[in-house]
Order: structure tokens, then C-alpha cells, then sequence
């Protein structure tokens, strides 16, 4: 019998909690489901939200926000890491739903996109806070990118990380994992969810040597002394230092696995 | 730095909508190139930062009898003249459908709502069984009243000969995953009129003027093995510097040496015509790949905002 998902939203640090619902993609004949989180970051002035779902989920984020939002301050900005639309999919509704929502962060493409908005689209750089009392949004570097307009997110109050596509893998919907955070999802085997996700997603991460983008995102944990990691695809991270070494190895893996064939028939044996 | 609080923040000015358009016709009553100008400056993702002037944003329609198949849907901005285009180029009652290339980016899907509204629109390809949910953005399904209407999704593999029309009668096409790509892409191509449509591939081609030209033949060619390697590493391939380019190369060179190309037809910037300049084309990508191979040049991590 398939298990119910866990209870969304969820608060996975204090004023931070995780928004949305899995995708379902069958690869090599198996199901696995995949999140296209979004985030929302309370402050004492001013909510931020961090990506907006896929386009699917905005009827679901949208009730969640509904049910989360009275009695927290006022919802002023919407944070999207990089323009796919499994990341900026809701703009359009979230924009039109919160008319005093400004959009931050790198603003290429949607201007063309969404025109109606682009009076309310602020362009931010690298290291540009958004305060929202108590705490701040700040855009960091993007160690794992998924365009070159890619900015990854760090909120100055709970250490937290929101790296988009970076720490991004699949989870087995049967064995629970919906809504889990990473080190509750006990059976999750995350080279192999994370190889899964490279061929599908991250096609770059075959053609270089990764140990660069692992080294690097370990200077940028260490430096930013992040303390839990709020990524778009992954399972939240509660305990990097258990589970980020876990995530490398998958990185590793994945991007040592050859690519699936013309079918997508399953992982390619270890070249 | 602190950018504050919301007050002050400077906020884009909207984007001119009218920046002009084109047909461009290919191959007479078979295949026409729809383009729309926007603005570079730093204002699209598929261009370097530094990039300036004006590209154009291509939808290719292909006509074969009582049935025509656009590929992608191009920009919001544009979607008033997208429609116009296709309008004046297909009869009534002719069935369309639509191929968004690359199903996670706005060029390929923002407007597959507003063509289902303006045309008869029977059908979705995509490698994505759940197309319908990935190109819903509320356009029609937030409506007051708004029946359930789900655009039709025709499921392609990550390989497979398609048909416009009937597969009996009707024209071939060969979709596959792009050999070089940065996420999820498909190329097409098409044997009735030798065109390889590329999507965001060969799109370093484009102009200081709205006008353009936009599109480009041999004689008008002057481009460069050194612009060709910095637009790919300032746009989707930052990461090819010291990669297995050699792999990428071997992807490429089967598609080239397989198929009879006349036509490159990019996603962005100019189309390309005469074997000769296809011919070209390729060479440099291919000299450029040879030139960031790991046996030439070491890797290293590249932060998000060097130029190079």
C-alpha cells in the first residue's frame, strides 16, 4: 500500500518553512519523486519567499501560504534562484495573487516573460542583502548552477543555505520519504537518486571534474558556517556535516555514471 | 553591501514591447522562421552579460497540408505577434501543434496557453508525460469558470521520427537529445527541407541594430573561433574549460556527418543558410570544443560572474 505523504508546510528552522509538494518522473521503469520546493522566510518586518514551485504546485503553495501568512508580517518579497520554471514556474500567480511583492534577484528573462510585472523586478548582485528584520535574505555565490543567471540564496538568521540545484536527488515515495527531511529518509540511497538526477537534470556535471564544485561548495559552507541547507530538489538538511559528505559521494557518482541510453532505460553501468 | 529594506530599491523599466518582428521564410509553404526582437544589455539568460544589442527570439512553423507544428512558443512579450504571424500563414482550419524544445524555459513554453486559446492547438509533444501541468502558467486554467482543458500531451522518447500529419502521408522529423546542451534539450530534424533546428545551440550570431539582419549567409559571415568560445563560456557552458570535450565533440559529429544540412535554425539570433555556412558553423563550434578539451587546458572553478 502506498504511504501518505507527510504533513506540508513544514518549519525546518525557526521562521523558515518549506512550501510545496513532489513531482513524479519515472526513469529506467522505477518511480521517483522529486521536489520543486519552495520556501518561506519569516522575519520580524517582512516575509521573503524563496522560489515559487513548479508550475503545478502554485494552487497548493498558494493554500499553504494562505493558511501560513495571518498573523506573520507582511509577505514583500519573492527570491527565485534562476529562471527555469521548475524554480519561477508560480511568478506570474505569485506576483499577481501579492500585488506589493517585489521580485529579487537576477532579472534576465522575465521582463519577456511576465511584462506585465517587470516594474516590480529588482535586480540584485552577489552579496546584496534584503532586510527583513532579525534577519536578512543575502544572494551568494552558485557553486552548482543550473544557468549562468543562477544566484543561490543564505539566510543570515538561521545559517541557512537555499542552493537550488545544487544537493539535488530524487526520493522513493514509497518508502515514505515525502516530506522528510534528509537524515529522517534512512533508506534513501543518495548516490543513486543523485545519478538519477544528473542525467536527467544536470548534464554539465558529466563533462568536468566535480571535485572542483565539491571543494568550492565546501569553502562555501565553511565560510557562510551554514547550518542547514533548504535545497529546490533535495530533502532539507538539518545536519550538513552528517549528510553533505553523503550528497558529494552522489555528485561523484553521478557525474562518473554514464548517460542513460536512448530510452532512458536505466543507470548506465560505471564507465 | 544591504539593498534595503524595499523602498529604494531600483526596480527594471518595462521592456519595449514593439521592438519588431519578421517572418522569414525558408522554404515557401513549408517552413518559416517567426521572429521577434528583444533588447540584450544583460536582459536575457541565454546571452553574455556583456552582450549588447538585440537578438530575436525564433518559433519555426512548419506547414504540411491540413496540419502545421510550431517549435517552441516563444516569449510573453511577443505572444500578440507571435499569433498575428502564425495567423496569416495557415488556412482555417488547420490543426496545430506545438513542440516546446526545451520544456523548463520560458522561450519554449510561455505562450502555449495563448496559442491553444487563438488556434486549434491538438497537441503537446514533449518527453514529458505530464507536458499539460508544465506549460499551465493560470493563463486559462485561473479563469473564473474555467473548464478543465488540459492541452494534449503526444509523449516522445528520447530519440524518435515524428510527423507532421498522418504517419502514413505526412512529413518526417527525427527528434533527438541535443548532443551538447545544458538542460533538457531536444534538436530536430527535418529531411523535406534539410534544416537542423538547433535551440539554444549555434545562437552566438546576433546584431548592434533591431533590424538586424536576421538571418545569414555565407557571404555575410566574418564570425570567429574567439567569439564562438566566448559566448560559450560567458552563456550555458562555463563549465566546458578543461572539460571531456572530446565526448561532446564525438555527440556533435554523429548529428554532422548523419544528416544533409542546408538550414541551422537556432532558437535565438540568425538563422543560417547554404551548406557552406552550416559547414562553417560547425567547424568553429568543433575547433572551439578541441581548443577546451582537459589534454589542452587544465579546469578549474569558474565563479558565476568572470567573463572570459
Amino acid at each position: 500500500m502506498t504511504p501518505p505523504k507527510n504533513p506540508m508546510p513544514r518549519e525546518i528552522a525557526p521562521g523558515l518553512f518549506w512550501l510545496g509538494d513532489c513531482l513524479e518522473q519515472i526513469t529506467g521503469g522505477k518511480v521517483y519523486h522529486t521536489y520543486n520546493a519552495a520556501y518561506l522566510l519569516v522575519g520580524t518586518d517582512a516575509c521573503a519567499m524563496v522560489e515559487t514551485g513548479h508550475p503545478k504546485d502554485f494552487p497548493l503553495i498558494s493554500r499553504q501560504l494562505d493558511g501560513l501568512l495571518p498573523g506573520l508580517p507582511p509577505l514583500k518579497y519573492l527570491f527565485v534562484t534562476h529562471q527555469e520554471t521548475p524554480h519561477s514556474g508560480g511568478l506570474g500567480r505569485v506576483m499577481h495573487k501579492y500585488p506589493d511583492v517585489q521580485l529579487v534577484g537576477d532579472m534576465c528573462d522575465y521582463a519577456l516573460a511576465f511584462p506585465q510585472f517587470a516594474h516590480r523586478m529588482v535586480p540584485l548582485k552577489g552579496g546584496d542583502e534584503i532586510d527583513l528584520g532579525g534577519r536578512a535574505l543575502r544572494l551568494v555565490e552558485p557553486v552548482i548552477r543550473d544557468l549562468r543567471t543562477t544566484w543561490w540564496g543564505f539566510d543570515t538568521g538561521a545559517n541557512v543555505l537555499f542552493p537550488a540545484d545544487g544537493f539535488a536527488y530524487s526520493h522513493y515515495h514509497e518508502d515514505g520519504h515525502c516530506g522528510l527531511c534528509a537524515e529522517e529518509a534512512i533508506s534513501l540511497d543518495i548516490p543513486e537518486v543523485s545519478a538519477v538526477f544528473a542525467d536527467r537534470a544536470l548534464f554539465w556535471t558529466k563533462f568536468t571534474n566535480m571535485n572542483l564544485y565539491i571543494d568550492r561548495l565546501q569553502w562555501l559552507l565553511d565560510t557562510l558556517d551554514v547550518r542547514a541547507i533548504g535545497p529546490t530538489h533535495g530533502l532539507p538538511i538539518l545536519d550538513p556535516a552528517a549528510t553533505v559528505p553523503r550528497i558529494k559521494a552522489g555528485l561523484l557518482y553521478g557525474s562518473a555514471v554514464a548517460e542513460m541510453g536512448p530510452d532512458a532505460g536505466g543507470l548506465a553501468p560505471m564507465a | 553591501m544591504n539593498a534595503g529594506t524595499g523602498d529604494h530599491l531600483a526596480t527594471l523599466a518595462a521592456p519595449a514591447r514593439e521592438l519588431g518582428s519578421a517572418v522569414h521564410t525558408l522554404v515557401e509553404g513549408r517552413l518559416y522562421a517567426l521572429q521577434n526582437v528583444f533588447g540584450l544589455g544583460g536582459a536575457a539568460s541565454a546571452y553574455p552579460a556583456n552582450a549588447q544589442g538585440y537578438s530575436v527570439c525564433n518559433c519555426y512553423l512548419l506547414k504540411e497540408g491540413d496540419r502545421a507544428l510550431l517549435l517552441d512558443s516563444g516569449l510573453a512579450v511577443h505572444a500578440s505577434s507571435l499569433i498575428s504571424q502564425i495567423a496569416r500563414l495557415i488556412e482555417p482550419g488547420t490543426r496545430l501543434s506545438v513542440y516546446p524544445l526545451r520544456i523548463n524555459e520560458f522561450m519554449s513554453v510561455s505562450n502555449v496557453e495563448a496559442l491553444a486559446d487563438a488556434f486549434d492547438l491538438e497537441q503537446c509533444y514533449s518527453s514529458n508525460a505530464d507536458a499539460a501541468l508544465w506549460v499551465d502558467f493560470g493563463g486559462r486554467s485561473d479563469r473564473p469558470g474555467a473548464k478543465a482543458d488540459p492541452v494534449k500531451t503526444t509523449l516522445v522518447k528520447r530519440a524518435q521520427r515524428l510527423h507532421v500529419g498522418d504517419e502514413a502521408r505526412g512529413r518526417a522529423l527525427e527528434a533527438f537529445q541535443a548532443p551538447i546542451r545544458l538542460i533538457g534539450t531536444r534538436w530536430i530534424y527535418d529531411e523535406a527541407t534539410r534544416t537542423l533546428f538547433t535551440s539554444d545551440s549555434f545562437s552566438w550570431e546576433w546584431s548592434l541594430e533591431a533590424e538586424g539582419p536576421w538571418f545569414l549567409d555565407g557571404r555575410g559571415c566574418s564570425t570567429t573561433a574567439a567569439h564562438v568560445r566566448s559566448f560559450l563560456l560567458n552563456t550555458r557552458y562555463w563549465w566546458l574549460e578543461g572539460g571531456d570535450t572530446a565526448t561532446l565533440r564525438k555527440k556533435l559529429a554523429v548529428v554532422f556527418d548523419k544528416y544533409d544540412i542546408e538550414n541551422l535554425a537556432p532558437g535565438y539570433g540568425r538563422v543560417m543558410r547554404g551548406r557552406d555556412l552550416v559547414q562553417r558553423q560547425y567547424q568553429l563550434l568543433d575547433d572551439v570544443l578541441a581548443s577546451l578539451d582537459r589534454s589542452v587546458v587544465q579546469a578549474r572553478y569558474v565563479d558565476r560572474d568572470e567573463l572570459r
